[in-house]
């Protein structure tokens, strides 16, 4: 039997199947249907309040649907408890915040570590490995540096390298630049559009054009709950 | 409704679980601390107010009827000083030659007095009426209640003496007779000394006191004072048996107040910082800072008044059937025993102005918080707070949610020393717990072996209907040939004089095997020889007496001198004890009417009881129980204690592990986000106060067992020897060391539980 790599194009590392999610009486997903391959650059769009932040929660599992199937990896999250969700998050998905997310009382170099560190790794393999991420993105020399002494492009970079430091199957980015200035923000989508070269699977939620086109290969564009249009970049552009 | 009202209304609403735990802090507290404070009060409050009503006598002064007339004492009434006197009166003692009314054979001291009223020492009469005729007696009746009005009508064949018919009970706070008779009956009775009793304008020092008595008596023959006790002694002899109750209760007291402070000054300073953006708010809506003040002030106050007026209410329905166990079987004379007034109006005032001094602190933060950086301050990073410590634990080997979790005390050191010094204090109280009841265990513990108390007809308890067959030699011996007899040893009770003391006291003479009464000698040794005796220390304090002093004994008008050669572990206040040969100079004839039998190991007790019964229907055999009541007092109080002043450091904890939880909740949603389990979560919560719970502990269990060394050593009416109050064994330290750590994970297991079931994505979204 043949095993397909983790990046192997013809695998699907999300799949969800009809879809819905109600909060009360609000409806924020509405049978969404959605396949994201191995080494794909998917950006979700839409309004405010259009159920994208929620579908990237099932899909973080983070939440879960009231009803429908979620699954990544070839996992239904559906069937997984708190913790086993947790530890399927720590191997399997690396996340990105709009506000980084950092700890504080950590500097760069631990924030980062911390990921590995939760799966056991020791704390001197772990930041190891941190230095390495810290050092491709470009900002090893603040390894010591505390959140609030970074600025917002370091603050995501590190948030970044904490994302890829168990070498995820996907990543996901909650509006990545949407706390940047414009030269932080390029830094960042240049770095995504690096990771996604080099076979990282992306799904980033944004309300920007210009980081979904840059970024991803394939739009998606949600509204009420819904997939209203879904189409490769070049034709949304 | 004002603005402030109407915010303050809201805050409260909002913080409920806060709002909550201020309450019950104060709650507990307020019990706590009013269960101390009340009982303090009780120990002198109740005996000052009955000998103020009464008018008691400062000094009861004995003189010698041959030496001075009952004119020139009279005149002492007025001499510099004498604020007021009563008397001459006749005085006499009667030989009683077998039980009556409950009180064993021996001396009673009678006074002749034509009314229960006068200047000093109003006598209070409690059932019939006063003795008016030759042959009738009143009885003083010390203890709470009366016999009953079918016992009036008594009488009463004192030895040599006339027959007198009880008329009445009464009491007398001075303590000024066992019995009162008519001034004609007492001339009868041709009475040896005379009376007299004074109230003197300075009278707040034993010092005071005698300067006052030798002022009145100067111009008296030197040697015509017999005896003089004053009121003082009297005072002390009331608190005694409370007294033993007091040290720990005031520790207790001071224990509780202590956690108090520091846990209503953790949680109020933290509702105050964890509301820094609501005061931005709060001024950005127009507030002025003393407006803001006042919302915070307000907000706090509601839970402290209510959880004050709540706390005082259950401590005084405490109190009372506390109080009454430390006063059973009391002389408390007229003493109404009841809750004071002045610990619930210093509770009802103190601990809401407590909690608002501690809140004017961060307050006053708040107060001169600028509107902008308020409404940033709930969400800018901080910076500097122990980095260096959490940046080693990332680099050790223990799991990160350990390290991480060790690591949040030093983020916030000021709010983490407070908690810390709630859980010493509540270690500290385990301890202390835990110490006195091992001591007490070991002071009660009298060798596991069964004893069987025999009573003959005549003896204290038992009714004379069935006569004695068997004499008091008989008994003993034929209580000894019974199977199942190990030791016997026999005690024959009676009321004796002490030469220059007014008032009798009980004798305990002892024969047989007396080598179980040995172990109760903690200074000095047994009374083996004639002559000898030994008491307990509420005894010789209140007598003036120490191991190695001489006093004369006196009953049935023979005397014979006594040394004190041991001090007793315990023992009642009016009792010494002595042995059979002393007892043999006074009352040749004497029979012993009690004997404690000690079995042998396996024997049968019932067949043991039932061969007792058919020896003789006269003897009453019963099973001993050994008499635990201060012990089981001591360690129901201080388990109640230490349940309140637990649960209040638990809830220290708790406070400061909710408010560490909300202000980390995006750290929180974070970790999640990035795969710490629930579990991870609840371990690096708990580890957050567990290095508290374990330095707690360490700084915890010293200071408890100081404290126990110093309760011990100073119960007033216990001299507890050596062996007891060596309880300390690793074992048991090593199992107190886990008393600070399970104060921190109950104080934190709830709010871990909710930090590990934190909905990441809402945690997220909010921000």
């Amino acid at each position: 039997m043949t095993t397909v790599p983790d990046n192997h194009p013809s695998r699907t590392v999300v799949r969800l199947d009809d879809v819905r999610k109600e909060y009360g009486d609000a409806t924020a997903l509405d049978g969404v249907r959605l396949e994201i391959r191995a080494g794909e650059a998917v950006a979700v769009m839409g309004p405010s309040g259009c159920g994208k932040s929620t579908l990237l929660n099932m899909v973080a599992g983070l939440d879960r649907p009231t009803s429908g199937t979620v699954q990544v990896h070839g996992q239904d999250l559906g069937a997984l408890n708190e913790t086993g969700l947790a530890l399927f998050r720590r191997r399997h998905i690396g996340m990105i915040f709009q506000f980084f997310n950092l700890i504080d009382d950590l500097p760069a170099l631990d924030n980062v570590a911390l990921a590995a560190q939760l799966i056991g790794t020791s704390a001197r393999q772990a930041r190891r490995r941190a230095l390495e991420l810290l050092d491709e993105l470009g900002v090893a020399d603040r390894k010591d540096t505390y959140p609030a002494a970074l600025s917002g492009g370091e603050r995501q970079r590190v948030a970044v390298a904490r994302a890829l430091m168990n070498r995820p199957a996907l990543l996901l980015a909650d509006e990545p630049t949407g706390a940047l200035d414009s030269r932080s923000g390029e830094q960042v989508m240049d770095l995504l559009i690096d990771l996604n070269q080099i076979g990282q699977t992306l799904l980033i939620v944004t309300h920007d054009p210009h980081l979904a086109t840059r970024c991803a290969s394939r739009l998606i564009e949600v509204a009420d709950g819904r997939v209203a249009r879904e189409s490769a970049v070049e034709a949304a552009v | 409704m004002s603005a402030v009202w109407r915010a303050s209304r809201a805050a409260v609403k909002r913080r409920r679980l806060q709002t909550f735990v201020i309450g019950l802090v104060v709650l507990c507290s307020t019990t706590t601390i009013l269960l101390g404070l009340g009982l303090l009060a009780a120990a002198s409050a109740p005996f000052d107010n009955a000998f103020a009503q009464q008018r008691g006598a400062h000094t009861v002064a004995t003189f010698d009827a041959s030496k001075v007339s009952s004119a020139r004492l009279a005149a002492t009434a007025r001499r510099p000083g004498v604020e007021a006197a009563a008397g001459p009166f006749g005085q006499a003692v009667l030989e009683m030659p077998e039980d009556w009314l409950w009180m064993p054979a021996g001396s009673l001291s009678v006074v002749g007095r034509a009314e229960p009223d006068g200047p000093v020492d109003r006598i209070h009469l409690l059932e019939g009426r006063w003795a008016t005729a030759p042959g009738e007696i009143v009885i003083n009746w010390p203890i709470a209640g009366t016999p009953g009005r079918d016992t009036l009508g008594t009488e009463l064949r004192p030895r040599g003496g006339p027959a007198l018919t009880v008329v009445g009970f009464a009491t007398s706070m001075s303590k000024t007779a066992g019995g009162w008779v008519s001034p004609e009956q007492m001339e009868r009775l041709r009475p040896a000394t005379r009376q007299m009793l004074y109230r003197f304008s300075d009278a707040a020092t034993e010092r005071e006191l005698r300067a006052g008595l030798s002022t009145a008596t100067a111009r008296l023959p030197a040697d015509s004072l017999v005896t003089a006790q004053t009121y003082l002694a009297l005072k002390r002899a009331f608190a005694a048996q409370a007294d033993a109750y007091v040290p720990f209760m005031t520790l207790f007291g001071v224990l509780g107040l202590l956690i108090s402070v520091l846990i209503v000054g953790n949680v109020v300073s933290g509702a105050v910082v964890s509301g820094h953006r609501h005061i931005g708010v709060l001024k950005a809506l127009g507030f002025t800072p003393n407006q803001v003040m006042a919302v915070y002030l307000t907000m706090v106050s509601v839970p402290a008044v209510i959880g004050c007026v709540l706390g005082t209410l259950i401590g005084n329905a405490a109190t009372g059937p506390i109080l009454r166990v430390a006063f059973a079987g009391i002389d408390t004379g007229g003493a109404e025993i009841g809750t004071s007034w002045w610990p619930s109006v210093l509770s009802l005032a103190g601990m809401p102005a407590l909690v608002v001094v501690t809140a004017l602190i961060p307050s006053v933060r708040a107060h001169r918080l600028p509107a902008a950086q308020a409404i940033t301050a709930g969400s800018s990073p901080r910076t500097g707070r122990g980095l260096r410590v959490q940046r080693r634990l990332g680099g050790t080997r223990l799991p990160r949610a350990v390290s991480l979790g060790l690591g949040r005390p030093f983020a916030r050191p000021g709010r983490s020393l407070l908690t810390m010094a709630a859980i010493v204090l509540g270690v500290t109280t385990v301890t202390l717990t835990t110490g006195l009841t091992s001591t007490l265990l070991a002071f009660v513990d009298d060798d596991g072996a069964t004893r069987v108390r025999v009573e003959a007809a005549g003896g204290s308890t038992v009714g004379g209907d069935t006569a004695r067959r068997l004499s008091d030699r008989q008994t003993e011996q034929r209580l000894r040939s019974l199977p199942g007899a190990d030791r016997v040893t026999v005690r024959g009770l009676t009321r004796v004089s002490l030469a220059g003391h007014t008032e009798p006291v009980y004798a305990n003479f002892y024969r047989g095997d007396t080598r179980d009464l040995a172990p109760h000698v903690v200074d000095g040794h047994w009374p083996d020889r004639a002559g000898q005796a030994a008491a307990g220390p509420a005894f010789l304090d209140q007598h003036g007496l120490s191991v190695g002093d001489r006093i004369t004994v006196l009953l049935n008008g023979r005397q014979t001198p006594v040394t004190i050669v041991g001090r007793l572990s315990d023992g009642n206040a009016k009792a010494l004890d002595s042995n059979w040969q002393t007892l043999r100079r006074l009352d040749s004839s004497f029979q012993a009417a009690e004997y404690t039998v000690r079995l042998t190991q396996g024997a049968d007790v019932r067949k043991y009881v039932d061969a007792v019964r058919a020896a003789d229907p006269a003897l009453r055999p019963s099973v001993l129980r050994p008499d635990n009541t201060v012990a089981t007092t001591v360690v129901g109080f201080s388990s109640v204690f230490t349940v309140l002043l637990t649960v209040v450091a638990s809830l220290g904890v708790f406070n400061t592990v909710l408010l560490d939880i909300r202000e980390r909740r995006r750290d929180l949603g974070m970790l999640k986000s990035i795969g710490m389990t629930p579990r991870q979560v609840m371990t690096m919560t708990m580890s957050s106060v567990a290095a508290l719970g374990v330095v707690g502990g360490l700084l915890g269990i010293p200071l408890g067992i100081v404290a126990h060394r110093l309760v011990v050593d100073h119960v007033g009416v216990i001299v507890f020897p050596e062996f007891t109050k060596q309880v300390w064994h690793l074992p048991q330290l090593a199992a107190l060391m886990l008393a600070g750590v399970t104060i921190a994970a109950l104080g934190a297991l709830i709010p871990a539980r909710s930090a590990a079931r934190l909905t990441i994505a809402k945690v997220l979204h909010n921000e």
